[in-house]
């Protein structure tokens, strides 16, 4: 019983992970919470549905596309909104960020109605293993999940495009000084950003349905994972997200399940009051 | 048709009433505030709930006021080990959890269904078919009053102190000003502000339910703040009027493209109120009014027109 719960909330985790690694990325690199990151994921959800059951394309097909139409979304956003803002203090960018998130969820309802949507996909028999029920579902979000891990792991670990990116993260200034193209560096930041959505918005979809509330619904979960991973710690990020799954799925066990969607706000309040860096971040210094 | 003007009168004038609100607690304290319809629907039920058991309008009116002041306190309490930034994460994640608490605790909020037949304040004194009139000219009163409060609250040395906390919390605090106390005081003095929008919103509709507290009440509230200029009181609600009548109008879209239909038409406004946003940030972040200013920068334009660099500043933890 415990050991299912556990496995369930690490595959929520897991796909929680990829919008927290988005969300931490952008802040790394532009020092601003990016409020838009649930109004994203929705619409990435609603790109991969569209192509896979209006247009009859397989899923990983209708993913790689949706990926690819999210990051064009989420760069033209920056070109249209962030980097007239970027001289901007971080609140500013902010409420921009949320003003962003109110058109993208809107265009969504707006094509699309209130109505859930389901992928058009075939229902399969869980597998058993050892007493755990592990559906296909969850073999394809956790594949999917590590996969990406591991490429988005390479090109920031071993890429001059990923040296960049961390370069640009540390110190701008200093990177701009080493002729660091910081326009290039973010356009990629966003790409990913895109195309992290676009996964996370298709895998949650296999599970359940979209509507356009899905993403909103994840916003809290997904900051929880960024701050209790440390805001700007792609590996926090992570641990965040798997931790935070795990926990909420643990939470049904002593909580009513209504209360679910609240475990994620109570551990922001309880990391704010008393280890506000996160797992794995630096302590903040005010300047 | 005077039916119809009292309603907007009412709806724009409660929507502004929440801006004031926001004002003072992102417009001048910097604290930015997304969990806006959080509080506005905890001072509805909070209104609700007390009224109807035993206290009475008036009685209700107050534990809505301050069941939001009491909540804002709290939240704002937060930020206690870290920077403003983190406050509009809890304070969505709050609204969150407000919703949650009124669709599940039906005891107390009777669930989705809600709570209906909330007294009104002065009900027995003008038939029920003449009583939005009395309501508007009451909630315009408590506009003016609140209008006069956000603008001797800006002017005063506790309003001053809360601008130069929010553009600078160090030299504030080296000049002995007490950030924290500060930023509890200004959010808890907006939360008060918005619970009362949120029990006339109550006396008005009498019948609350969760459904009527979306995300939208908060989208007009920023909208509201950016058009009229943070921290300026006057163009804030200039700026809200013209919100309302703007969105308003969007209604007799219906009768001109056939394919609208409701959901259409609400995605439509939420989206051009995200647009407007944005738009306002980018072209004219000084809003309608400039922020009213006793200091030489006021004579500076170029000041003027960028004041978000003066408070630029790096507070969070730091890639790793």
């Amino acid at each position: 019983m415990i050991a299912q719960l556990i496995l369930n909330g690490l595959v929520t985790g897991a796909i929680v992970a990829l919008p927290a690694l988005a969300l931490t990325l952008t802040f790394a690199i532009l020092k601003f919470p990016n409020f838009a990151i649930g109004a994203m994921l929705t619409m990435g959800a609603y790109c991969g549905w569209m192509l896979n059951a209006l247009f009859g394309l397989s899923l990983p097909a209708a993913t790689a596309l949706a990926a690819g139409a999210m990051a064009i979304v989420a760069v033209a956003v920056d070109k249209l909104v962030f980097t007239h803002l970027r001289d901007r203090e971080g609140l500013t960018l902010l409420v921009a960020s949320m003003g962003v998130a109110f058109v993208l969820e809107n265009v969504c309802r707006f094509a699309f109605g209130n109505d859930a949507r389901n992928l058009d996909i075939a229902v399969a028999r869980p597998i058993r293993w050892h007493g755990l029920r592990v559906n296909h579902e969850q073999v394809i979000t956790g594949g999917a999940v590590v996969a990406c891990l591991l490429v988005l792991f390479v090109i920031v670990r071993f890429t001059p495009l990923g040296r960049a990116m961390r370069a640009v993260a540390d110190n701008p200034s200093l990177a701009a000084a080493r002729g660091i193209e910081r326009n290039v560096v973010v356009a990629v930041a966003w790409c990913l950003v895109g195309i992290l959505c676009a996964l996370a918005g298709t895998l949650i979809a296999l599970d359940r349905a979209i509507d356009p509330l899905m993403g909103w619904n994840y916003q809290i979960n997904v900051f929880a994972a960024a701050i209790l991973g440390g805001l700007g710690s792609l590996f926090g990020a992570v641990i965040g997200a798997l931790v935070i799954g795990v926990v909420e799925e643990l939470s049904t066990l002593v909580i009513p399940t209504n209360y679910r969607q609240a475990i994620a706000f109570a551990m922001i309040v309880i990391l704010l009051l008393l280890r506000p860096q996160g797992l794995f971040g630096k302590v903040a210094i005010r300047k | 048709m005077t039916a119809y003007l009292v309603t907007i009168l009412i709806l724009a004038s409660i929507s502004a009433i929440v801006a004031l609100g926001l004002n003072i607690q992102w417009g001048v304290a910097g604290l930015v505030n997304f969990g806006v319809v959080g509080f506005y629907s905890v001072g509805a039920y909070a209104t609700a709930i007390v009224a109807l058991g035993g206290g009475g309008a008036w009685g209700g009116l107050l534990a809505g006021v301050l069941a939001s002041a009491v909540l804002s306190a709290l939240i704002a309490l937060l930020t206690v080990r870290l920077t403003d930034d983190y406050l509009a994460i809890v304070a969505l994640g709050l609204a969150e959890v407000v919703r949650l608490v009124l669709l599940n605790e039906a005891w107390l909020t009777g669930g989705p269904l809600g709570i209906s037949g909330i007294p009104r304040p002065f009900a027995g004194l003008v038939t029920e078919a003449n009583y939005p009139v009395l309501l508007l000219g009451m909630i315009l009163l408590a506009l003016a009053a609140t209008l006069l409060f956000a603008e001797a609250l800006v002017r005063s040395p506790f309003g001053r102190a809360l601008r130069a906390v929010r553009d600078d919390d160090t030299v504030a605090a080296a000049l002995g000003k007490d950030a924290l106390s500060l930023r509890i005081k200004a959010f808890a003095a907006g939360g008060a502000i918005i619970g009362l929008a949120g029990a006339l919103h109550a006396f008005y509709i009498t019948y609350i339910d969760p459904s009527q507290f979306t995300s939208i009440v908060t989208a007009y509230a920023f909208m509201a703040v950016i058009a009229g200029g943070r921290g300026s009181n006057i163009g804030l609600i200039i700026g809200a009027g013209s919100i309302m009548a703007l969105l308003e109008a969007t209604r007799f879209l219906k009768d001109f493209i056939p394919f609208l239909d409701g959901t259409k038409l609400a995605a439509l406004r939420l989206a051009m109120i995200g647009a407007g946003i944005v738009l306002l940030l980018i072209f004219r972040p000084q809003g309608a009014m400039a922020e009213p200013r006793l200091s030489a920068r006021a004579s500076r334009p170029e000041a003027e027109l960028k004041p978000d660099r003066l408070s630029e500043r790096k507070v969070l933890p730091h890639a790793s």
